[in-house]
């Protein structure tokens, strides 16, 4: 026993002090900002049955997920992400409602990842969900959500790149690619593996024009970025749709003023297989990956037997406030409130102070000390904080 | 920005840094620091073009680039199967060419055409798992080895060996011979995700040019 205990297991930490006042400082930033949109808070549980976020569903892989048992055998599983639990409860709670369903949710997420890679196992989320509005203006408003957010937090040197997930699928139905191959070459792409991509089109005996299309995707130099070079490159409807759709979008974003902050990128795919329309994905300098995804999932809802559109995004504070600490951009918060140090016998006194003080709003931390030394010491760890010393004999001195 | 950003550049120890920093000389990317003969500094800075540059092992590479302590990264295609990392792998350097195989004396050959159980040592258990478990579907028992593999069959230890081959020099002279070709290997320029939204256009120019410059070798 002992100092056994004191580990936690791998993938997770615990977060304490300054690093928690920020992150919780963060977390309040961005609530306030989605809170201002309209979005209504709700609490997801911490698992659910694992069905939920089953391959079906298209989240994560069932290897990464926590599962364990309940008495009846049933399998749950800890929450990957908040997406699918938001989906559900539009089902349950929302199932005649027509008219827009605005939600906005906190929690904790849990991934079983690989040992030894430096992954965390359980990160905060934090992210709104916009259902049932399948308009343009919904997307732009995701959109502009999260640079507003990010901007509250002081994060001011980022990147949002936006998709459109039926570009890609527009090209693999006309060059009759199977769901299997469609899966592995959208790995491909999203990895930017131009080779491997191109190996897999050989072997699927893809027409050239068509295979040239796709691997343009994976190609990060010349890229997917121009939307006019994608609408004349696609040759069927779908495509030409996703296309239109972002022309629109730019259109509106440029209303919100949001678009400079945003790139498009016809190859940017997701892990995810729920998403159906516009996808986007938040970049910044300090964190390896992405810190904000989100994207349109029109038929998740009907998974849980309610039809509709839907569009949400993620943003993984920790990772946000990595980025932040590493850009010099994390808030300093200032410790503020009162400290009351007594002598012993001079409870009463300092306990009158402290009670007064907190009926004004004041934070007092109340705590004995054995002597003027001592309370010295004590307040130099408390910088920022107000001290005052009650002594046995005298009349309370301030520190 | 005021101060343009250290772009960084990890690269693989050895005989592939060296091929590296070649090609990227001709394309005016140079590190003056990386020459000098008995340097042991870990970092080299080129402040003229905001370049860094470090050396890691391969197999670190993938995992540096991963986390974006590295913008950019050159390693081999084994260690980007092996390690799976969330990367761009966005060029092929053409140099370090060789094959992934599974290798043994000649009399294993005959155990590879069936599903029954064989032991296989390598360095690489990610590749060779995917390759019997997922394309071969032959249940194997791979044993992790660190160095000098062609000793597993030699020894006993096991039947056959998942390995690079370079030349088969190595292989002829201890008896083994390729039984099967896994997939060929080069070294590849790995970026990191982030990076490449953030600096797309600087990064953008190097592979361009990289890419330029290979086509002209090829």
């Amino acid at each position: 026993m002992g100092k056994s205990l004191l580990h936690t297991p791998e993938g997770v930490r615990d977060i304490y002090g300054e690093e928690y006042a920020r992150k919780l400082f963060i977390e309040h930033k961005l609530h306030e900002t989605i809170r201002l949109y309209g979005y209504r808070d709700i609490q997801t549980p911490t698992f659910e049955f694992f069905d939920v976020y089953s391959r079906e569903i298209g989240t994560t892989p069932s290897s990464q997920l926590y599962k364990f048992f309940d008495k009846e055998g049933n399998t749950l599983s800890l929450r990957p992400d908040f997406t699918p639990s938001c989906a559900r409860c539009a089902a349950k709670y929302f199932m005649d409602e027509t008219g827009p369903i605005r939600l906005t949710y906190s929690g904790n997420t849990f991934l079983n990842t690989s040992s030894l890679q430096g992954k965390r196992g359980e990160v905060t989320q934090m992210g709104a969900e916009l259902m049932m509005e399948p308009s343009v203006e919904a997307d732009a408003e995701m959109i502009c959500l999260v640079a507003d957010a990010l901007k509250n937090c002081g994060l001011t040197d980022f990147q949002i790149t936006v998709g459109e997930v039926e570009y890609f699928k527009g090209i693999c139905a006309q060059a009759g690619l199977d769901g299997e191959v469609e899966l592995r070459l959208r790995d491909f792409i999203s990895a930017k593996n131009y080779f491997g991509a191109q190996e897999l089109l050989e072997q699927q005996k893809v027409r050239k024009d068509q295979a040239k299309v796709l691997l343009r995707l994976a190609d990060m130099v010349l890229g997917a970025s121009d939307l006019t070079e994608a609408a004349r490159l696609a040759q069927n409807d779908r495509s030409l749709w996703a296309v239109e759709r972002l022309e629109e979008l730019y259109r509106v974003l440029q209303q919100y003023g949001t678009d400079k902050y945003v790139s498009f990128d016809l190859g940017l795919l997701s892990k995810y297989n729920y998403y159906t329309g516009v996808i986007f994905k938040g970049y910044t300098y300090g964190v390896g990956d992405a810190i904000v995804t989100g994207g349109r999932y029109d038929s998740l809802l009907s998974c849980f037997g309610k039809k509709g559109p839907a569009i949400g995004f993620m943003v993984v504070v920790d990772d946000l406030l990595e980025a932040l600490t590493r850009q010099g951009l994390a808030p300093s918060l200032r410790e503020d409130g009162a400290l009351a140090l007594y002598e012993e016998g001079a409870f009463p006194g300092a306990l009158r102070y402290a009670q007064e003080q907190r009926a004004k709003g004041v934070c007092v931390e109340l705590s004995p000390v054995k002597d003027r030394a001592e309370a010295v010491r004590f307040a130099a760890g408390r910088k920022g904080k107000q001290a005052f010393f009650f002594p046995a004999k005298e009349a309370p001195q301030r520190l | 920005m005021d101060e343009k950003r250290y772009l960084t550049f990890a690269l693989t120890k050895g005989r592939l840094a060296g091929k590296t920093l070649s090609l990227l000389e001709q394309i005016g990317i140079s590190c003056e620091e990386m020459r000098e003969p008995g340097s042991r500094r870990l970092v080299f800075v080129n402040e003229a073009q905001r370049l860094k540059f470090f050396l890691a092992k391969g197999p670190d590479v993938p995992t540096y680039v991963e986390y974006g302590a590295a913008d950019i990264g050159v390693t081999g295609k084994d260690e980007l199967l092996e390690e799976g990392r969330r990367v761009y792998e966005v060029l092929d350097l053409g140099f370090g060419k060789c094959r992934m195989c599974v290798c043994g004396p000649a009399r294993a050959k005959e155990l590879l055409l069936h599903h029954e159980m064989i032991r296989v040592a390598t360095k690489y258990p990610v590749i060779a798992k995917d390759y019997f478990y997922n394309k071969k579907h032959q249940t194997v028992d791979i044993i992790k080895l660190n160095g000098s593999v062609e000793l597993g069959p030699i020894v006993g230890l096991s039947d056959v060996i998942v390995d690079i081959v370079e030349t088969g020099s190595t292989l002829r002279e201890n008896g083994l011979e390729v039984l099967e070709e896994i997939c060929p290997l080069s070294a590849r320029m790995i970026v990191n995700r982030v990076s490449m939204q953030m600096e797309t256009e600087r990064i953008k120019r190097l592979i361009l040019e990289l890419r330029r410059l290979l086509a002209e070798e090829a």
